[in-house]
């Protein structure tokens, strides 16, 4: 018998000292008599073995003393629900807070990178949950003990409800206008090597302007030019392919070479130069504001537009998995 | 891999209707007194056989919601536990048996429409 007491020593360490002696005195009746009884089917004692065989199938201690023990919940099942839908919906908000925030410090100059604060992302995102599911706990804990515990009325207006939601794609027409708009960026940057008046203005064409396109744009001009065109065979599948969830690929794959574009144009830097630098040039100081300005204004696209680009994929994995369609590119 | 899913889904399923159905029983056989060990027996003899670990537990939390009233008493030179059904465990019972008749004779009537319709 000294592994039934090892068995019950074992169970007794799981369970409140409250009630345990009376618990493990209960099982120790319980498992005795059928330990009795296999003796009176066999006719002789048990032998180690055998009593093995019983607590064996009786489960494992912690299991057994589990079983005793109420029920506990982190967050129980009459507040889950509502737990998960504040996750759901909160979390594009904390998106749109941090890219708020993210854009503010650039503009003000005290952010890092773009991939720096994407790269943050994940962190904020693990507090952001970890502080709502400890005030979810709390919650669960303290309703019941502290105040009245939390119930939903069983009487609603079903007038209240929203109107049903418009979830189309974009139309035929509107990504018709979209691939247009495509070809005639691409013939525009096409045509700005031989017109340079497009990027600079009037005054472009004029001799002996103090400055012009700076020499990188020899790097990052092609670069451009080819994920333009690269967009351009998935925008023509995206208006003859029917089902959605192509669609939605060829969407996210034009918004993926778009966050590429950004990418290019925010590495560049340096967008415009002066014409003669050997001479110099009176506002020099003001040319790298406008440089500074304008790789500014392509990070805070590029944060945007990456942030976008996460929120449809996100989007388009949850309604293929719920079977549900469209959404709306922005690029 | 897919039978063993569907083994999976069958034993969850299963479990979810064993749970109300041996409350049921329990309270049911408790109206003549056991204690635990001898409890599981007469349910297993009349074909419900269920696992000690989960009727031991069991017991007491019936206990706590004052549907059973439970003595120490010796029996055969050993102290033992001896559950009853209480006067609410009884009243809840009375309950719960038309309850789970009603359900009986819906799901009846259920599967004779369906097999009237393929008979024709």
């Amino acid at each position: 018998m000294d592994l039934l007491e090892r068995y019950l020593q074992a169970v007794g360490q799981y369970l409140p000292a409250k009630g345990k002696d009376d618990t493990l005195a209960e099982l120790r009746a319980n498992l005795l008599a059928e330990m009795e009884n296999r003796e009176e089917e066999l006719g002789r004692s048990l032998n180690e073995a055998e009593v093995a065989a019983v607590l064996e199938h009786h489960g494992r201690p912690v299991m057994v003393a589990a079983r005793y023990l109420p029920q506990h919940f982190l967050i129980g099942p009459g507040l889950f629900p509502l737990y998960w839908f504040t996750l759901l919906k909160s979390f594009p908000l904390l998106l749109l807070a941090y890219a708020v925030a993210q854009a503010a410090n650039f503009i003000f100059g005290v952010g890092t990178s773009v991939g720096a604060a994407i790269g943050h992302l994940p962190y904020v995102a693990f507090i952001f949950w970890a502080v709502m599911t400890l005030g979810f706990a709390i919650f669960e804990y303290a309703q019941g003990k502290y105040f009245a515990e939390l119930k939903w009325s069983k009487e609603w207006n079903p007038r209240d409800l929203p109107d049903v939601a418009q979830q189309k794609g974009p139309s035929f027409a509107s990504r018709v206008a979209d691939l247009i708009v495509s070809m005639l960026m691409i013939l525009w940057l096409l045509s700005v090597p031989t017109h340079p008046y497009l990027v600079l203005g009037p005054g472009g064409s004029l001799r002996g302007l103090p400055f012009g396109l700076s020499p990188e744009w020899q790097i990052f001009y092609w670069q451009i030019i080819g994920l333009l065109a690269l967009m351009l065979p998935l925008k023509i599948a995206a208006l003859f392919r029917g089902a959605t969830k192509w669609r939605r690929g060829l969407e996210l794959a034009t918004q993926a070479i778009g966050i590429l574009i950004l990418v290019v144009m925010v590495q560049a830097r340096t967008y415009f130069a002066p014409s003669h630098p050997g001479e110099g040039m009176p506002n020099l100081a003001n040319l790298a504001s406008v440089n500074y300005s304008v790789n500014l204004g392509f990070k805070i696209a590029l944060a945007v537009t990456v942030m976008k680009f996460l929120w449809d994929l996100w989007r388009t994995v949850v309604r293929t998995r719920a079977g549900q369609k469209g959404f709306v590119t922005v690029f | 891999m897919a039978s063993t899913i569907q083994n999976d889904l069958f034993d969850s399923l299963r479990l979810e209707l064993r749970r109300g159905c041996l409350i049921l029983a329990v309270l049911a056989q408790l109206r003549a007194e056991h204690y635990g060990y001898t409890l599981r027996k007469a349910l297993a003899d009349e074909g419900l056989a269920i696992e000690e670990s989960t009727l031991y537990p069991l017991l007491r939390r019936l206990e706590t919601q004052g549907l059973l009233t439970s003595e120490w008493r010796e029996e055969e030179k050993r102290n033992k536990r001896f559950y009853r059904l209480s006067a609410e465990g009884d009243a809840i019972l009375a309950q719960l048996l038309a309850e789970w008749n009603g359900i009986n004779e819906s799901l009846h009537k259920i599967l004779k429409n369906e097999k009237d319709k393929k008979e024709r």
